[in-house]
């Protein structure tokens, strides 16, 4: 049997596909944009072509992220927090709490043997989210890739005060025009979004082991500024961008054991790889 | 089935989609129709004087266009989207409106209100905050002002015997709400929470008779129906206003089934009676003052023993919660307020913490009131039901 899971967040979609062995047979990762979510059939014909499977050898396909609900061949829709849950639990077993900063929003998710026990979402605001770096990324000219490389060398971060991602543009240009290094600028970037989703994460007691997962999780800056905000390690995984689709394949997995187990038909419905259909 | 045939649920549905066609029918009759905003505005003196009470409601479908030339931005988005429909000419069927003090933004609004939509009749209750003795009695003199008002603008004086036997009227639709609300207790419910706010919508939009019937006809067929909601997580919602069906239906279409509320379109407005002893305005003033538990009014414990205990606090105020909770088996509780909505944002902290005492777990829903932004909720409901094991 295999099993894929297809995380169609705000910025990145991912595929994931498992045997039943867990063995990742393929794991994709492309730009979600605004006719990619119309497409989420391409990612999957991709990753069926780097699993070497055809469509039909697929046993369940579960479907999450803020997408979940615009793909058609999908057997079920799952949150991702669950699906992250689920995803950091496999490769980090010991993890009891999840702070996932993406692409338009962050979250916090308490972890119990694979399980989703609580969470918290950020509001409707891109401080403390991907699009804050990227913003910053536009008014520096950089590209966001090379911010955590570039902060690591600052020996006096100064203090990005304001929570507000239109607002701290004017502070970094502030900052700017007295000729503050662009290193201690970042790191003091790196340490008010960590400052930021640490307060919102609070909510939930913080404990350890801690992985962080999303794109933001990929710049190294913001790593140490939690680990400094902590005071204790956290965890990233090697591609911190697939654990939603990780997770949604595994518990595509387990429902397919269950529903053997109980003698049901394990997918419910026909599926049809297409593109979904908005209109009509 | 033509139009006019429609009964039970298939009528709410008619009433909720246009909730202002019966009362236009009934004031080309001649009735005059009298607009209230929030549930303190009291019912039964509007009825008494043979006026069409009508709630006023916002709408979450309306991008807000004309109101923010009378209202900042940053207050209650419903508040501010029931102004915009009265500026586009929505209200333009009301012969006067009825406000109260709900919180400051309400206050302010009535007041708003008069001035931009100069409507021919408007009074504005000024209901205390607090239940001690005194603010009844203030609570009491203010709805004698009222009656006067309508005295004034009608040119008729206010009968007693009329305020008793209305109130009978309303007191046998609250039995008739507590009736269907207790066939939302079996699993699964008999009635789904989308169904229940399209009857009590309609309850608020026709004259109180043809509420009876109205509710009369939809509790028998109810109980003879086939093809109801389905068994899944049973849930309370409890907040702010909830004046669209979307927000229950977003919670329902994901496989549950809000089968109580705690909100002031639903239990909150219609389950305390009205005492039929007595004077009818001290009755009055009590119930709505004291029997109608929103966050707006201001109860605490321990006054008496000069200390305070969170616990017994929380035990006072939110104790009927902890009923709605054993009688309606409720395994998870929404707790939804509207943006700025401070009046509930406040209450959230006390009532997560009441209910965890109680071991049931809630999420906390914070809404812009607009249809378009429903998606983030999806998402944490999802999850939540995830969390109790759907």
């Amino acid at each position: 049997m295999y099993f894929a899971g297809i995380d169609i967040g705000s910025t990145m979609t991912k595929v994931v596909v498992l045997d039943e062995g867990n063995a990742v047979l393929a794991q994709i990762i492309g730009p979600t944009g605004a006719e990619h979510r119309r497409l989420a059939n391409k990612v999957m014909e991709e990753a069926l072509l780097q699993a070497g499977l055809s469509f039909e050898q697929m046993t369940v396909i579960i479907a999450t992220g803020y997408g979940r609900f615009n793909v058609p061949f999908a057997d079920r829709q799952v949150s991702e927090l669950s699906c992250h849950a689920r995803g950091v639990s496999m490769l980090f077993p010991n993890s009891r709490t999840i702070i996932d900063i993406g692409g338009q929003d962050a979250k916090g998710i308490k972890v119990k043997n694979g399980k989703l026990l609580e969470f918290v979402m950020n509001d409707k605001c891109a401080a403390g989210t991907g699009r804050f770096l990227e913003v910053t990324a536009k008014t520096l000219g950089l590209r966001m890739e090379e911010f955590g490389e570039i902060s690591l060398k600052s020996t006096r971060k100064v203090a990005i005060s304001n929570i507000c991602t239109v607002f701290a543009q004017n502070e970094i240009i502030d900052h700017l025009s007295k000729g503050i290094a662009l290193e201690d600028i970042l790191a003091g970037l790196h340490s008010a979004i960590a400052g930021r989703v640490i307060s919102m994460v609070k909510k939930l007691n913080i404990e350890p082991d801690v992985v962080l997962t999303g794109g933001v999780a990929k710049n190294a800056g913001v790593v140490k500024a939690f680990e400094e905000k902590l005071g204790f390690c956290v965890f990233v995984p090697e591609e911190p961008l697939i654990t939603g689709a990780l997770g949604a394949a595994i518990l595509g997995k387990e429902s397919a054991h269950e529903y053997l187990l109980e003698g049901k038909p394990i997918s419910s419905k026909e599926r049809i790889l297409k593109e979904v259909a908005f209109y009509g | 089935m033509s139009e006019h045939n429609l009964k039970g649920i298939a009528k709410a549905q008619k009433i909720y989609s246009d909730r202002s066609q019966r009362v236009k029918e009934l004031k080309v009759a001649g009735a005059q129709i009298l607009g209230y905003m929030c549930i303190y505005p009291v019912v039964e003196i509007i009825s008494s004087f043979d006026l069409v009470p009508y709630r006023i409601f916002g709408s979450i479908e309306e991008p807000i266009t004309k109101a923010d030339n009378c209202l900042p931005t940053c207050v209650c988005p419903f508040l501010r989207s029931a102004l915009d429909l009265g500026l586009k000419g929505k209200y333009d069927f009301l012969d006067g409106v009825v406000m109260a003090h709900p919180c400051e933004v309400a206050e302010k609004l009535a007041h708003i209100w008069r001035t931009y939509m100069d409507p021919v009749y408007s009074f504005y209750i000024d209901t205390p905050h607090a239940t001690r003795e005194a603010a009844i009695e203030y609570h009491k003199e203010s709805l004698k002002d009222f009656q006067k008002s309508l005295e004034v603008f009608l040119g008729k004086g206010a009968s007693s015997e009329k305020l008793k036997k209305t109130i009978e009227d309303y007191n046998e639709q609250r039995a008739l709400v507590r009736e269907l609300y207790d066939l939302k207790k079996p699993d699964p419910p008999l009635i789904s929470g989308v169904e229940t706010i399209e009857v009590l919508e309609s309850l608020m939009s026709i004259p109180v008779k043809e509420g009876n019937e109205l509710i009369r006809d939809v509790i028998e067929e109810i109980k003879e129906r086939r093809g109801g909601p389905a068994k899944g997580a049973r849930v309370l919602i409890w907040g702010s206003i909830i004046d669209s069906i979307a927000v229950v239906k977003l919670i329902e279409d994901l496989g549950a089934n809000v089968v109580m509320d705690d909100t002031c379109v639903g239990s909150r407005f219609f389950f305390p009676d009205v005492e039929t002893t007595g004077d009818p305005l001290d009755k009055l003033a009590r119930r709505y003052l004291v029997d109608l538990k929103c966050p707006r009014t201001f109860i605490e414990s321990g006054i008496e023993a000069g200390k305070k205990d969170y616990a017994e606090d929380l035990a006072l105020r939110f104790g009927y919660l902890g009923d709605y909770v054993k009688q309606w088996n409720i395994k998870g509780v929404v707790l939804y307020a509207l943006r700025f909505c401070d009046t509930h944002a406040y209450e959230v902290v006390s009532v997560k913490d009441y209910l965890s005492s109680l071991g049931i777990p809630s999420i906390y829903l914070e809404h812009d009131y607009s249809a378009t932004s429903l998606s983030p909720l999806k998402t944490r409901v999802q999850a939540f039901l995830e969390t109790l094991g759907y």
